[in-house]
């Protein structure tokens, strides 16, 4: 058993060299399985990962097929979740996938920069939202409304738009983006205690309406806020929103050998800077939870009563929450306007406030992998798997009428993915642990 | 300075006069239990000191400050803790977490300081969860800090909420029948426990409780209420031998069964 899983490994590199295939990848996906899923001794179950790691790593840059960034994927949860792999060994092999194997693979298919840096946004915005949904246990369907609030501050400033009200020198120039992630926490933030403040007052599915109905304010207001003054440019949106000068970056990235092209260059870059954001995310979820704030969150959501009782104030806290999430977003929307140079309304529908939902619950409500896990699933299916799916369709099977089209299908994908869940695994793909042994520090 | 004073306290649901035209006050240091029939009103008149309802009239004073109309969060910070008669603990949460939730109005660090774990915020942290697993082995419990909450059995979940209450260095302590679903050597441990926290950390305690031995050996005062009313107050002697007490009891024969 221990053997076959290294073997199995050992055969998908030697395929995913000699001929990488969509069919080679999934034989690497099945071994990933298998490593997985199998009782194994850690030793060769570490071994086995390693090794499908090289393995991905070299089927994404001979081939560029997405499957292999799945694989990576998959590796990255085993790492975080399976038990007695060395700590050590868990982090080289993280760091390994996410510094070194994708940036290979973007410059083989840069598809895949495209999926990582909006798996990386997305995974960003679930962590926030898993703070009010997850911690606090506040159920908020307009959580896209404050990435709209965060992308449309740079946005504004950040392009020709400004000069349509205010005297000056617009767009202003590309490094102030580094300034407008700040000033979005505060614009975010402010717009979170604006729609919480009434909103909060409600509970549950009235909160739930509620946040719902104000969120799609927000987007309508971007859409109309292009008369009498404009604002916001109405539904053409945005563009182009100006970048940060990334010289460093280029020369940085010469000195290291890597010669970067023009269209890769930024891409690279974007990724680097969301995988930063991301770790600073995390971070701070991480204290927030292990403080008394976070430990405030879940005492409402479990017992909102017996929290008042031990002296938690409602309102304030749960305004709190809400605000931390909404900045996180907030940030994430200046460097998604940056990334793409164009903003429009169409960005931030209620759909992509329930899809941000869709992750977090997916993930586990309140686990921080979870979050990462969900946005990294649910991303590379809207992008990415229902896609090929329909061009295999296609491709291979014409009588099939164009209205079965899957990519056509992607709620209705992604509502049976939900619904599937919620009977099979309700607590989601990696549950939230209470246990701190861990996070016990000297 | 009494350490709580409750002056002609009204609450309705609707038409029904949960809690009516009550008066009492309990000295400090004292040891105080309320006592009625079941649906007396007992519990509702614990969440109108607590807060979760404002008195529809009447005033609360604790220790000489009116607290009334105060939500619960404010009224914690007066220093009242209480145990829940259907046990609210924070289920998800771990022995250790749901003290420090206790704590939470003890642990002094700013947002900001808390989002980057600043060396302020690993400080308080740490001396808060020192302080926790002291109060956990206080309570003997400290061997469970790990587990959920939700996972203890019964009796310990009693006790846990007992130290939840505690964490929050209450001066005046209210217990909604600590001894239900008790055997007789756990109610006396808990008898000789309250009495330690009353002697030790010279906490005022008001229990609601039905056991009748319990009441009558340790408290100082009983209060008994009957649908909504108090009908009787004084001594455990006193309130045994008061005839329109026995008879609120009368046809359950607790007040027999308490002699
Ligand atoms: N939130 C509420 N809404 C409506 N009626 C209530 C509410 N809370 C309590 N009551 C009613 O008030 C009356 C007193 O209830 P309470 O829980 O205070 O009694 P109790 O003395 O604690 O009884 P027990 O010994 O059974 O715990 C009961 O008739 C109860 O149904
Ligand atoms: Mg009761």
């Amino acid at each position: 058993m221990n053997a076959l899983s290294s073997l199995l490994s050992l055969a998908y590199l030697g395929l995913a060299f000699l001929a990488p295939s969509p069919v080679s990848h999934l034989f690497g996906l099945a071994a990933l399985g298998v490593t997985a899923f199998l009782r194994l001794s850690p030793t060769w179950r570490t071994l086995s990962l390693a090794l499908l790691t090289l393995a991905f790593t070299v089927g994404l840059m001979r081939s560029g097929n997405t499957l292999g960034l799945i694989g990576l994927v998959g590796i990255l949860v085993a790492l975080t979740t399976l038990p007695r792999i060395p700590t050590g060994i868990r982090v080289l092999l993280a760091l390994a996938i996410l510094l070194l194997s994708v940036p290979l693979a973007g410059f083989a298919n840069t598809f895949v920069f495209e999926l990582g840096i909006q798996i990386g946004i997305y995974a960003a915005m679930a962590l926030g939202l898993n703070v009010v949904v997850g911690m606090a246990g506040l159920l908020d369907l307009g959580y896209a409304a404050f990435f709209a609030v965060g992308a449309y501050t740079w946005a504004i400033f950040g392009s020709e738009q400004a000069k349509n009200f205010l005297q000056g020198n617009f767009p202003l120039p590309g490094e102030y983006m580094y300034l407008f992630m700040g000033i979005a926490i505060v614009t975010t933030a402010l717009t979170g205690l604006l729609i919480g403040l009434p909103a909060l007052r409600l509970r549950g599915d009235y909160l739930a309406i509620v946040t719902l109905g104000l969120g799609e304010v927000v987007r309508i207001l971007a859409n109309n806020l292009d008369h009498p003054i404009n604002f916001t440019n109405g539904p053409q949106g945005i563009t182009p929103v100006q970048r940060p000068p990334i010289d460093w970056f280029r020369q940085l990235m010469a000195t290291l050998g890597v010669h970067l092209d023009r269209t890769t260059d930024y891409q690279l870059f974007f990724y680097f800077l969301v995988l930063l954001m991301i770790g600073l995310v995390v971070l701070v979820n991480v204290n927030l939870a292990n403080s008394r704030f976070g430990r405030a969150w879940v005492a409402i959501r479990e017992d909102e009563v017996a929290a008042r009782s031990m002296g938690i104030p409602l309102l304030p806290t749960k305004l709190l929450a809400f605000m931390t999430g909404a900045a996180f977003s907030g940030v994430m929307g200046v460097i998604f306007a940056a990334q793409r140079t164009f903003v429009s309304p169409e960005s931030f529908t209620l759909l992509a406030s329930i899809t941000i939902l869709g992750m977090v619950i997916l993930g586990g409500m309140g686990s921080i992998p979870g979050a990462i896990l969900g946005a990294a699933a649910l991303t590379i299916l809207n992008l990415d798997v229902l896609k090929t799916f329909s061009e295999f369709v296609r491709i291979s099977l014409p009588q099939i009428p164009n209205q079965v089209d899957p990519a056509k299908y992607e709620r209705l994908v992604f509502g049976l993915i939900l619904v599937l869940m919620m009977i099979f695994r309700p607590e989601g793909l990696i549950p939230e642990k209470r246990h701190r042994a861990e996070m016990e520090e000297a | 300075m009494k350490a709580l004073e409750v002056t002609q306290a009204t609450k309705r649901f609707g038409g029904l006069v949960a809690v009516n035209d009550v008066s009492l006050s309990v000295n400090q240091g004292e040891i105080f239990s309320v006592i009625g029939p079941n649906g007396a009103g007992k519990t509702t008149f614990f969440n109108l000191l607590t807060g979760i309802y404002p008195p529809d009239e009447g005033r609360i004073l604790l220790f000489g400050k009116d607290v009334t109309g105060l939500p619960p969060d404010r009224i914690a910070k007066e220093g009242v803790g209480r145990t829940f008669q259907n046990i609210r603990l924070f289920g998800a949460m771990t022995v250790l977490e749901n003290l420090l939730v206790g704590m939470h109005i003890h642990i002094h660090v700013p947002y900001f300081h808390a989002v980057f774990r600043t060396p302020l915020a690993r400080r308080e942290e740490k001396r808060a969860e020192e302080e926790a697993k002291r109060l956990l082995e206080y309570v003997s419990l400290l061997h469970r800090k790990d587990e959920l909450a939700k996972n203890l059995p019964y009796g310990e979940q009693r006790k846990l909420e007992i130290a939840r209450a505690l964490a929050l260095k209450p001066r005046l302590l209210l217990l909604d029948e600590p001894a239900a679903g008790m055997n007789p050597k756990e109610t006396e441990e808990l008898q000789a426990f309250i009495q330690k926290l009353r002697d030790e950390l010279g906490i005022t305690i008001v229990l609601i409780e039905h056991d009748m031995r319990l009441v009558m050996r340790i408290s100082d005062r009983i209060a008994v209420l009957e649908y909504g009313s108090k009908i009787a107050e004084g001594s455990p002697e006193e309130v045994r031998t008061n005839p329109r007490v026995i008879e609120a009891y009368l046809g359950k024969g607790a007040a027999g069964g308490a002699a």
